[in-house]
């Protein structure tokens, strides 16, 4: 049910792109008032209960945008259906290619049954290399994540811990198997 | 006491905000103001930052959420903590358990 809920929200997401930004500053404007009260009850005039309330927010468009830019985002991983989509894409161009070469190249059909084929396969090369391309960037992103995981996660961003003057720490979580978060990646 | 900023592990803020909503449907604000009071005010989540952890949990389907009026009768988004948002609520709690347990085990160590 949960499941089928995100979904839902992904399509509206997409489909009414204004009413997912009201909806994200109504909420992000609920907040900034609900600050203001708290500091006018303790003390401080509206006027600078509502600046300290909008200066202890962050940077309000910044966030408006990133929560819009999560709730346009697929509700799940897309790597399978990617993939799928280019082996298709593969599997329809080579197919395509045999029809339009298997013909005798003297008459007009012929000659253009082989343009289409040489256009289908052009277009496969170009499908390939994007696909490499993008796995490379995406390997080296994950280097990036191994070399400075606290500045390149998200996840944590904005939680203070008023604990302890220690450094931001960069420990490996071991599963129950041992592996390392990187092993749990590439070896599931 | 002296008060000093210090980074924490990834996931954490995701992990604190489950567990404020495992306590019951709040809204964001009442999320931050909660996870600050359950930690005796020794977390305190950046407010702005706190939004965009609720949304990714949203799309992840660990939390749901509904538009209702608050206590001062303002129309508010409350959101709530789903079945798979209790049990990934779970796996976390164990993850953090044995994460801090080998840290003091090597905190230890001589």
């Amino acid at each position: 049910m949960t499941w089928i809920k995100a979904k839902l929200s992904f399509i509206n997401a997409r489909r009414h792109p204004d009413e997912l930004t009201r909806e994200v500053e109504t909420e992000l404007r609920f907040h900034i008032e609900m600050r203001t009260r708290a500091n006018v009850e303790q003390g401080m005039r509206p006027d600078d209960a509502r600046r300290a309330a909008v200066q202890s927010f962050g940077d309000f468009e910044q966030v408006k945008t990133d929560c819009c830019e999560i709730r346009r985002s697929l509700p799940f991983d897309s790597t399978p259906l990617r993939m799928g989509l280019h082996i298709t894409t593969a599997v329809v161009a080579g197919l395509a290619a045999l029809w339009a070469v298997n013909v005798p190249h003297h008459n007009f059909a012929g000659v253009m049954r082989q343009l289409i084929a040489i256009g289908v396969l052009t277009y496969l090369l170009i499908v390939v290399q994007r696909a490499r391309s993008k796995r490379a960037a995406g390997s080296e992103h994950v280097n990036s994540v191994l070399a400075t995981p606290s500045e390149t996660f998200p996840a944590n961003r904005g939680l203070t811990s008023y604990m302890s003057d220690a450094p931001s720490p960069k420990i490996t979580a071991y599963d129950e198997e041992g592996r390392t978060p990187v092993e749990r990646v590439f070896k599931s | 006491m002296s008060k000093s900023k210090a980074g924490l592990l990834q996931g954490t803020l995701d992990m604190l905000i489950l567990k404020a909503l495992s306590l019951g449907a709040l809204h964001g604000y009442g999320v931050g103001q909660r996870i600050a009071q359950i930690s005796g005010d020794a977390l305190k989540v950046e407010e702005g930052s706190l939004y965009p952890g609720l949304y990714r949990l949203e799309q992840r389907g660990w939390i749901e959420s509904e538009w209702d009026v608050s206590d001062n009768n303002q129309r508010a988004k409350f959101y709530k903590l789903t079945r798979a948002g209790r049990k990934q609520l779970i796996i976390e709690e164990q993850n953090w358990e044995r994460l801090a347990g080998a840290t003091k085990k090597a905190l230890r160590a001589v």
